[in-house]
């Protein structure tokens, strides 16, 4: 199934090179969970990161769905 | 003393008198400093009722003991008075260099009051201090009137100075200090304007005496290795400064777009972080001495936006970019660049040509009635009301009075986003709901420096809140509210003192600040001490505003009953009657709001 894949600001250079934007849309199987595409990613899964699905704050114990777009970015402070 | 300077320079513009005076050592250790003190002062000499505009109106600049000193963006200052724009408390912080060399004077306050007779600016150094004309800077810009002052003084010193909004008394006009950096909100600029001061000239070489010298560095030099650590490890607001946040808040969908009334921007690539870097960023631009140096100095090389200057940050971009929903960056440095040459909030400037631009939309005001074109999505007319509202020119003169009183007066206020007739900064409080009851209930009208809970809610620091949960909130913005008091009062950033002076738990416990503040002052602060003071200052400006009028804690009925049509908080209103009794009975205050008397007591007020 396809899911995409946001890393927002530095954590932009995790994606592959040559991607265009912050934004990637990949193809995993039925029951990825968060955890398992941040893993992929190098992202890191502690509280040094922000890591939502389709915007809303969730376990990352969680499957994913079909569509669904995984966002992450460093935690610090901003605005 | 040891840390402040002790002493306060007081300004008569009326009888152009100059004293100075001591400071009580009980209210300088009470109330901390910068914005402690100068609330103290403020509701000690000046009505809550009085008209902000007149001169009984005083203006105030402060340090806190923790400016020019080594502690890593010990850079603040803050100009605090009655606003114009929200009839209740002003509290405007800026970085900059301005704020070092205004301690350096020897003074910890500089005190503000009545009014020239014609246009004067101040020139301090040290105890030197003058009242000279400035009839011949009336009328310049801020580049401009910057430069004539330090040609007319010393080419070391630093200018805080008006621009023509400051002079025609628009009521989102800045104070800016070295040209770019702004004292920005609730129309502090306004109130210079009114005393006829153009500028402020500081110069000295009075560093603050420490009372643990040793420590102090000792502290400073780790607080600073780490910040440093972070920055070479890879930093979002070193690569972009706040310009990186669209992306994060378009993500959770409260990044506001046409004026609120979405929480997504088709947009947001083309005016974020990583294009602003790519196209127009020259290099960062530290405050002085700061390790993060998250501003920008940027340039539009060529086409119909050329220029250069800083900027712009994330609140720009949302008011500017999203908020009038233009997705043209350069436009929108443009127009960032006029605020700060002309001296007015970004934030209220954009969000008030937003509100405009509904009004057109829907057919509330026709285009003829303003004169220009004025659509969502349009860069020249918005550049060009812009600076319309800073000269009063034309229709400009009816938003150079913020977005509720324009609003109201042409039928329409619910379409204002405002709290205490000040404009949202860009955190759409329905999908944020701490975020709203910041709103509500800050002292100085909507404002993300009041307590910025979007830290926890949006950033994830110290911890990651959900945004979409009242729960906790209440207590959270509460302790968030201290917190930033307390850093405000200190002389520090935010930026800084949140993740790296405070403990690194949903407590936030000031404990390297209290540390920071002792070896500074000699006073053997602890953390709950520091935040008591700080809770002190925060509920004497609570009475102060109280007192003023300003009673109601609410939120336009956007935020309250229109729900949010797009994005991950769709469907979604802020719920402020679910926290707001519970963060009263938090705050110590009663079921209207007013801080009870056993409250008031155990402060000391």
């Amino acid at each position: 199934m396809k899911i995409s894949v946001k890393l927002i600001a530095t954590y932009r250079e995790l994606l592959p090179p040559g991607t265009q934007g912050n934004k990637i849309e990949i193809d995993v199987p039925k029951g990825t969970k968060i955890s398992d595409v941040m893993m992929q990613f190098n992202v890191p899964q502690d509280d040094s990161s922000v890591i939502v699905v389709n915007g809303l704050t969730v376990p990352l114990s969680t499957v994913l769905v079909e569509g669904d777009e995984v966002a992450a970015f460093s935690a610090i402070a901003g605005g | 003393m040891n840390g402040w300077h002790g002493r306060i320079l007081r300004v008569d513009l009326t009888n152009s008198k100059i004293s100075m005076e001591d400071v009580d050592p009980k209210i300088a250790r009470d109330y901390l400093g910068g914005r402690g003190w100068a609330i103290r002062y403020l509701t000690d000499e000046v009505d809550p009722m009085v008209e902000p505009l007149d001169p009984e109106n005083k203006l105030i600049f402060a340090t806190g003991p923790l400016t020019a000193t080594s502690a890593p963006t010990g850079n603040r200052y803050m100009v605090v008075t009655k606003s114009p724009l929200t009839g209740a408390l002003a509290h405007s912080n800026s970085g900059g260099d301005f704020p070092t060399w205004m301690k350096r004077t020897g003074f910890d306050l500089f005190i503000f009051e009545g009014k020239a007779e014609k246009p004067v600016y101040l020139w301090v150094n040290e105890d030197e201090v003058e009242i000279r004309s400035a009839e011949h800077l009336w009328g310049q810009d801020v580049p401009s009137t910057t430069d004539a002052l330090l040609a007319e003084t010393s080419a070391k010193a630093k200018v805080a100075c008006i621009g023509p909004a400051g002079e025609n008394l628009v009521l989102m006009a800045a104070i800016m200090n070295d040209k770019d950096r702004a004292a920005a909100r609730s129309g502090v600029g306004a109130v210079m304007g009114s005393k006829n001061l153009k500028g402020v000239v500081a110069y000295g070489r009075k560093n603050p005496v420490f009372a643990e010298e040793k420590k102090m560095r000792e502290l400073s030099i780790k607080i600073a290795k780490e910040v440093g650590a972070d920055m070479l490890a890879g930093s979002s607001l070193r690569e972009y400064g706040t310009a990186y946040v669209p992306q994060v808040t378009n993500s959770l969908g409260i990044l506001p777009t046409r004026n609120w009334q979405e929480g997504t921007f088709e947009g947001v690539d083309t005016i974020d972080g990583p294009t602003l870097t790519e196209k127009y960023l020259i290099k960062p631009k530290p405050c002085y001495r700061c390790p993060i140096a998250c501003g920008r100095l940027t340039e539009v090389p060529d086409g119909p936006y050329a220029g250069k200057g800083e900027g712009p940050e994330y609140e720009t971009i949302s008011s500017f970019g999203s908020g009038c929903g233009v997705d043209n960056l350069a436009a929108v440095t443009k127009a960032n660049y006029w605020c700060n040459e002309l001296g007015l909030d970004t934030i209220s400037t954009g969000m008030t040509i937003a509100v405009a631009m509904e009004m057109v939309e829907k057919g509330y005001l026709s285009e003829e009635k303003i004169g220009q074109p004025l659509r969502f999505g349009d860069p020249d007319a918005m550049i060009d009301m812009v600076q319309k509202m800073a000269y009063r020119e034309g229709f400009g003169d009816e938003l150079a009075e913020g977005s509720y009183r324009f609003a109201d007066k042409y039928g329409h206020p619910e379409l204002a986003v405002t709290t205490r007739k000040q404009e949202f900064p860009g955190y759409d409080p329905r999908g944020s709901q701490g975020m709203g009851l910041l709103y509500a209930t800050s002292n100085k009208g909507a404002s993300h420096m009041e307590g910025d809970v979007a830290y926890e809610e949006v950033f994830g620091v110290p911890v990651k809140e959900d945004p979409h949960s009242t729960d906790g909130k209440a207590e959270l913005v509460a302790r968030f509210q201290n917190a930033f008091t307390l850093i405000d009062a200190s002389g520090l950033c935010v930026f800084l003192a949140v993740r790296y002076v405070f403990s690194a738990d949903r407590m936030i416990w000031p404990v390297r600040l209290s540390q920071l503040m002792e070896y500074t002052t000699g006073i053997a602060y602890t953390p709950a001490e520091v935040l008591e003071a700080a809770d002190r200052v925060y509920t004497l400006e609570r009475m102060f505003l109280l007192k003023a009028g300003s009673t109601e804690d609410t939120l336009p009925p956007r935020m309250l009953n229109e729900p949010l049509p797009d994005g991950p908080a769709k469907g979604q209103v802020n719920r402020l009657d679910d926290m707001l009794p519970e963060f009263y009975a938090e705050r110590g205050w009663d079921e209207n709001g007013w801080p009870t008397e056993e409250k008031l007591k155990e402060l000391g007020l």
